[in-house]
This record gives C-alpha cells, structure tokens and sequence, in this order.
C-alpha cells in the first residue's frame, strides 16, 4: 500500500447551486403564502383570475415550500455533509447536475400546472403524473448518487447525520410511490389507485411521514452536523442520537391515523395513530435537547454569530412543534382543533421556525465558506433573525387565537347540547379576521427577512470567487479488514434479529391467538426471551460486534432502517387495501355518480375545493348538530381521490346535497357574498362561461370501472346522452327560477355534483358482511 | 370499518401493542447506545471535525448595518 497523499477536491458547485435554489425558491413559496393568506382576507386579491385563486394557487404554496425550498436546502445540506463525513467526493458529477437541473425542472413544471387546475386532488401529493413519475425518477437519481458516494468513502464510520439521510431516502421514495399510484386518462389526468378511506389512510401515511422523512429526518442530519461545527464542539450526546434514531424511524411512520381521527376510520387505526403519536414525545424531546445541549459552553456566542441564533432557534421550534404535535393528536385535543386554523400554526412553527430557521442559518454558515469571502453583512443577518422570529411568533399565535377561537364557538351549543350557539358559520368567520390579519403581517415580515438574506447572499457573492473544499488523503486506502463484513445474510441471521422475529411472533399469537394458540405464544415468547437472555450470557460478543459492524456498514444498515419504517406501514395499510370494500361496509353505501356528476367532481378537484371545505362529518355532537348525521366510510368508498379535507374555511359540504335548490349553488358560486353576507369564498364566474369536458368522459369512467366502479360499460354516445339529460334538466329547473345557463357549461356539471353529496343506498350490516365473505 | 364493528373492541389491545412494542424499541436501543465504548463514542462524535473548515471571517471584513 502507498502511503502517498493526495487532495481531494470536492464537488461544492451542485452544493452552491442547491444553495441558491433554496432562496430563490423560497421567496416564491413564502410569496404565495403571503398571497394566498391575503385571499383569506381580501377575496379580491385574485384579480377575478381562476389561475390566482386560492385553491389552486394554496398547493402551489405549500409543494414550492416544502419541495422547492425545504428540498433545495435540504440537498444542499446532505450533499455538503456527507462529503466530509465520508471523505470522498460525490460519485458522479453527471447525476449530481442531473439531480439538480432535473428537481428545477419539476419545480418549473409544478408552478405551471397546479395554477392552470392540473391536480390529483390530494395534499402535498397535487402534481400530475408525468411529473410524479420525474420525483421519482430524480429521487432514484439521487439515491445512487448519494450511496454510490457512501460506497467510495474513506471514512468507514458512518455519523449519525448519514443514518438520518439514509431514512429519508429510502422512507420517501417508499410513501411518495405508493401515495401516488394512479390510473391516467390523459396525459395531464389521472384518478388514484386507492379511494375513499384506503385513499385517506394511505394519504395520511404519506402526508404525516412527508413531515417526518422529508421535513425533519434529513434536516435532523443537517442539525447533528452544522450545529456541532458551529458551535466548534461535539454533539451533546453521542448516546442519545443513537437512541433518537431508531425510536424517530421506528415510531413516526405509524403516527398518520391521527390526521383522521373522530372521523369514519375505523377505530384501531384512530386508536393506533394517536398512541404511537404520544410516543413520540420522547424522540422528538430527546433529539430537540442533544442539539440544545450542544451549546453547551458556547451560549455566548449567541450574542453575536448569526447562525448559531438561526439554529438554536430552529431547535427550539422543533421542540414546540414536536410537543403540539403529539397533544393535537389526542382525540379530544383534536376535536377542538381539527379542521380550525390552530393546525395552520402547527406547521408553521415547524414549518417556519425549523424548516426556515434551520435552513438560513445553514446558508449564513456556507455563503462564507463557499464562495471564500466573509459574509457582506452580519448586521443583516442578524435583522433577519429578529424580524423573521416576530413573524413567527406574530403568525403562530394568531393562528393559536383564531383556531381555538373557531375550534369552540364551533363546537358551541346551548339548552343542553341540542342547539348549536353559532348557527351561522360566517359567525366563526367573522370572529376570526383579525387573527387571518395578523397572519399576512406575520408572514410578510417572515419573508421579509428572506428577502433581506437575498440581499446580503448577493452582496457576498458579488465579485466572490467560489472555492471547493478539498482534503489530504491517502492515495490507497487500507484494505477493509474482513471482520467489519456483515453480508446480506449476516444481516438477518443474527442473534438480536433471529430472537426479535421469534419473539415478536409469539408475542402476535399471544395476543391475537385463540386459547391453545395464545398460551402457546405466551410460553414461546417466555422461553424466547430466556433463551436470547442465555445467548446473550454466553455469547454477548457475538450481539455487540453485529452492532458494531453494522454502524460501518451501508447495505445491512440501509435494509434495517427500511424493515423499521416499512412495519408500520405495512400493518396498517394492508389490512384496509386487501378488505373487499364495497362489501364490508356497515349500512350505508356511495351511490356512484352519473358522467355529469363525475365530470363536476373532477371540477371540485380541479378548484381545490378540498383546501377550504370537507367532506366528513365527524362522531362528534357540535358537527352532527350543524351538518347532519356522521360520515359512514361506506358513503366515500368510490371516491378516486377522497376528498374528505382538513381544512374548513368554510363549511362541511358532506351532506350539503338537496340542502339548497339549484339556483342557490349557481348565484352562490357566481358571487358567494350575494348569497352570504361577508364569506370570503372566492368568485367561480368563470366556470358560467366554460364548457364541460365531455370527451374526456369515457377515459375517465373506464378508469373508475377498472378501479372496482360499478359502471356499466356505456359507449361514448351513451355517455354523452346521459350528460345532456341530465344537464338539460338542471339547466332547465335553473331557467324555472329565473336563471339561464347553457346546459354544457362547467357550472351544470358542477352543481349536478355538490346536489348528489350524501346520497347513499342504505343496506343491512349483515348482508353487507354477509356479501364481502 | 369495512368489519368495523368486529374490530372495535379489540382497539384497546393495539395500544397496548403499540405502548409494548414502543418500550421494547426505546429500552434495546437505550440499552445498546449506552453500552457503547467511550472510544467509539469519541470516534463518532468527532467525525465533522475530521475534515477541516475554512474560517468565516465574519468578525474581520464584515461592515455593521
């Protein structure tokens, strides 16, 4: 072996450009917000533009934030770190450019379609499927790009912060494939594979666990790196982000149920959903208080660094969001605040105060670094800090105040439960505009200080000359000692997991068992847990150096920390997916729409009607006194994307059918203040003057029979005649009451639509079971 | 749900499960964080100094606002 040095240069190009993209992108994303926030208050502000309007332009917001800001900054981090920790240059400049111009480009392609209405109707997963297809082309992109580099390090170490990027890669490419399989119909339209509530629970899946593996894991990584280096000293506890680790992965992914709880899940999953987000509490406190801990020695530094107040901050928030988490998702908790704006201040403390903190605190630390020249401004820096901490603060209580205001005059009743005190929606509405004020302020002021750092990046950067890192190492590395090698097989065949399945088998039959099963899982997992205690008397070094070698080596360690994540997912959403849904259903089942019907739903979608009303009434008094009887999962099970909602800005429409007569819906959606005094819904005009997709009818219901339907296989012309019959007859009653509207407008199929929800055929519960047998 | 009613009461039974299999995941990896060597811990904790970092210059050039 040579013992020759060499230098190593690394690859900080793609860095500094993932750099730039995160503040270009997340001025955008923050821009939205605050535009989509000044809707809320001024319906106005979407110029009479259905391509500005509020239920396209919020996933704009929210995908431009959490994918194009918090994604760019995210891969600056990773690519940045794991370099340095590995001691190798990225594996390929090729797939690193490729990673990036290819993400720009899906972030281009996702400011252009959601504006035009280009949607899959389902939260943080809006995009259409070619583009959907791109993500997951590029994640792939850059998962080899990323473990290629892991396969060439010198370091075989590998540090917390690679544990942390290695869950977020396999974890996110697992939920975003499976929350966005679909079935297209054209080329911009496509209806997804699960609906109703499969649809709910495997959106939930994903959306609870886009927060955990795509908004916290890789900027926890971020966080075991940059805070030590900024702080010029090690983490606090080696120990504790081991333990933090494995809990985080192993627990998060099973918390989703909670984002549906009181509704028509079913129970054990409300059940399951809420006891694990409890859970979370310890590793979420225990990662919050390693980084805190960190700065141990180091507080003064407070005073006058930049980054180490960004951070700092941005771990405090993780530990106020990572504690409401949790209390929203205790049932009662919930039922207060579900629906209301105090979710909104949830994510934004996480959102704004970890997300942002953390990210703009790691730019102050790399702008320096990268480009070799001191940053233009600390004083600047410092003014972003403050003005973006007032905005938080301004935001996330102003959201507290208004959602556990809406949350109780909502849940208000009087003469003994049985009357609501706030009949009125728009009362609740009303009582909060002030708060919905406030949150403009907050946030302007949030992206204020965003803009502040552009200035002060540009500042820096002009007339800098970037610098790549580079390292002295050794031009042939010592060969890798055979007994660090674990092996696939050594993987699994291993004390600690041979006695972990056997065990967690038996323990299965104990509790799940019948009689003689369940005593013989009860004295197998006794005995199991005798005999790995005995193993592990005689032969205890064979348990630690499986550890040992697994902290050094990729594969085995990669597929441990998927087995962990997959469980719950697995356990949950199987058991939902195999079940017979139309048959299992308890007395009530969905209607499937007409053509027309359908047509106005995809409508519903394409409006993104979903981000202000829901459609589930949930088992609670106050929401069956204002909206009718509960939601039954059987009255959504054809819904290909379930639109039950988590947000109501304005009211439940679950059973708003026959609630109003047609001219109602035409005059509300043509100018909802001439029908409600005050209502801040914007203006659908346009949809007067457009007419019905009617040809893309027969792809559409094709694809909603292949998904289990049960629509009759009609010919193009029968599907048109149906369409015309019944859009006739709406457009005629419209005429009766004095209104006149072609019958091949958008507006017709629409209210065709919104007359239908809650119509249901009631069955018997046990023919119901009887039938899915 | 789909069989809704059938699984309703065994809902307790699967916080239990969760409560037990949670415990069990903090208490093996508690167990095993803390079994770690002081070398191998020093090891770990010093990986992002391993490599060296240009310093900021913050404090020298940088004009105040």
């Amino acid at each position: 072996m040579s013992d020759r040095k060499i230098t190593l240069e690394f690859n900080d190009h793609v860095v500094r450009q993932f750099l730039i993209a995160t503040l270009l992108w997340g001025v955008v994303g923050m821009l939205v917000g605050v535009l989509v926030a000044t809707q809320l208050n001024f319906w106005q502000a979407n110029f009479g533009q259905a391509w500005l309007s509020f239920g396209r332009l919020r996933p704009l917001h929210t995908n431009a934030v959490i994918f194009a800001f918090v994604g760019n900054m995210m891969f600056a981090g990773i690519y940045y770190s794991t370099q340095r920790l590995v001691k190798a240059r990225l594996a390929s400049d090729f797939l690193s450019a490729l990673h990036f111009w290819g993400w720009q480009a899906i972030i281009v392609a996702a400011a252009l379609t959601l504006p035009l209405g280009l949607t899959r109707g389902k939260e943080y997963a809006e995009l259409i499927w070619p583009i959907n297809i791109a993500v997951a082309l590029i994640w792939v992109v850059f998962g080899v790009n990323f473990f290629w580099t892991l396969a060439r390090r010198r370091e075989r170490s590998l540090y917390v912060a690679i544990w942390f990027y290695i869950a977020t890669i396999v974890t996110v490419a697992m939920l975003y494939i499976v929350n966005h399989l679909s079935l297209p119909t054209s080329f911009t339209h496509s209806y997804p594979l699960f609906g109703g509530v499969q649809d709910g629970l495997v959106q939930w899946w994903y959306g609870h666990n886009a927060v955990a593996f795509f908004l916290t894991t890789p900027i926890l990584g971020i966080m075991y790196y940059f805070i030590p280096k900024a702080a010029e000293r090690p983490v606090y506890s080696y120990r504790l982000s081991v333990v933090h680790f494995w809990s985080l992965v192993f627990v998060y992914i099973w918390a989703g149920p909670h984002h549906l709880l009181n509704t028509a899940l079913p129970d054990w999953l409300q059940t399951l959903g809420m006891t694990f987000s409890l859970m979370l509490w310890a590793p979420s406190w225990g990662g919050m208080l390693n980084g805190l801990l960190t700065l141990r020695g180091a507080w003064h530094k407070l005073r006058t660094d930049p980054v180490l107040k960004f951070m700092a901050a941005a771990v405090t928030f993780y530990g106020m969001a990572t504690f409401e988490g949790p209390l929203l998702s205790i049932k009662s908790v919930n039922a207060l605040g579900h629906y209301t704006d105090w979710i909104i201040g949830h994510v934004h403390a996480g959102a704004l105060g970890w997300n942002g903190f953390m990210a703009a605190g790691m730019i102050y630390w790399l702008l320096p670094r990268l480009w070799n020249k001191p940053l233009y401004s600390v004083g600047l820096a410092n003014l972003h800090f403050w003005i973006g901490t007032v905005g938080i603060l301004l935001y996330v209580a102003a959201m507290w105040t208004s959602g556990i205001t809406q949350g109780l005059m909502l849940s208000a009743t009087t003469d003994n439960g049985t009357v609501l005190a706030y009949p009125n929606f728009l009362d609740t509405l009303n009582a909060i505009r002030f708060m919905m004020l406030m949150r403009v302020v907050g946030g302007g002021l949030y992206l204020a200080g965003f803009v502040v750092l552009g200035y002060n990046m540009w500042r820096t950067l002009r007339g800098a000359q970037p610098v790549n890192g580079t390292i002295e190492v050794f031009e042939d590395e010592p060969a890798r000692p055979a007994d660090e090698r674990v092996g696939v097989l050594g993987t699994f065949l291993n004390p600690p997991v041979l006695f972990s399945v056997l065990g967690s088998g038996f323990a299965c039959a104990w509790m799940f068992g019948a009689n003689a099963l369940s005593i013989a899982g009860l004295v197998g997992l006794m005995l199991c847990g005798i005999l790995a205690y005995a193993h592990y008397e005689s032969r205890g070094k064979a348990w630690a150096s499986w550890y040992d070698r697994l902290l050094v080596n990729t594969a085995p360690f990669t597929i441990l920390t998927f087995i962990a994540v997959v469980a719950g997912g697995l356990i949950q959403i199987v058991p939902l997916v195999l079940t017979h849904h139309a048959a299992n259903v308890e007395d009530r089942r969905q209607i499937p729409y007409t053509p027309l019907e359908l047509a106005g739903r995809d409508l519903y979608v394409r409006e993104g009607c979903y981000t202000c009303h829901s459609q589930m009434i949930r088992t609670l008094v106050p929401d069956v006194l204002r909206y009718g009887d509960y939601s039954r999962l059987g009255e959504s099970i054809y819904d290909h994307p379930y639109q039950w909602g988590s947000k109501r800005t304005g009211p439940d429409l679950a059973r708003v059918g026959g609630k109003y007569p047609n001219v109602w819906h035409l005059r509300h959606m043509e100018n909802p203040r001439a029908i409600s005094a005050g209502s801040n819904m914007p203006s659908y005009a346009s949809m007067l003057q457009h007419n019905t997709d009617v040809a893309a009818l027969p792809s559409k219901l094709a694809a909603q029979r292949t998904l289990g339907v049960p629509y009759p296989n009609w010919t193009p012309e029968q599907i048109t005649a149906r369409v015309a019959e019944q859009a006739i007859a709406i457009a005629a009653d419209l005429k009766t009451a004095g209104a006149y509207v072609a019958p091949e407008k958008e507006i017709i199929a629409l209210i065709a639509y919104l007359q239908q929800l809650g119509k249901f055929e009631a069955i018997a519960p046990a023919k119901a079971v009887a039938a899915g047998q | 749900m789909f069989r809704r009613l059938a699984f309703e009461n065994t809902a307790a039974i699967f916080t239990l499960v969760a409560f037990i299999t949670a415990v069990s995941i903090y208490v093996t990896i508690t167990w095993r964080a803390w079994r770690m060597k002081r070398p191998q811990i020093e090891h770990f904790e010093n990986l992002p100094f391993s490599t060296p970092t240009p310093s900021a210059r913050h404090e020298a050039n940088a004009p105040t606002v």
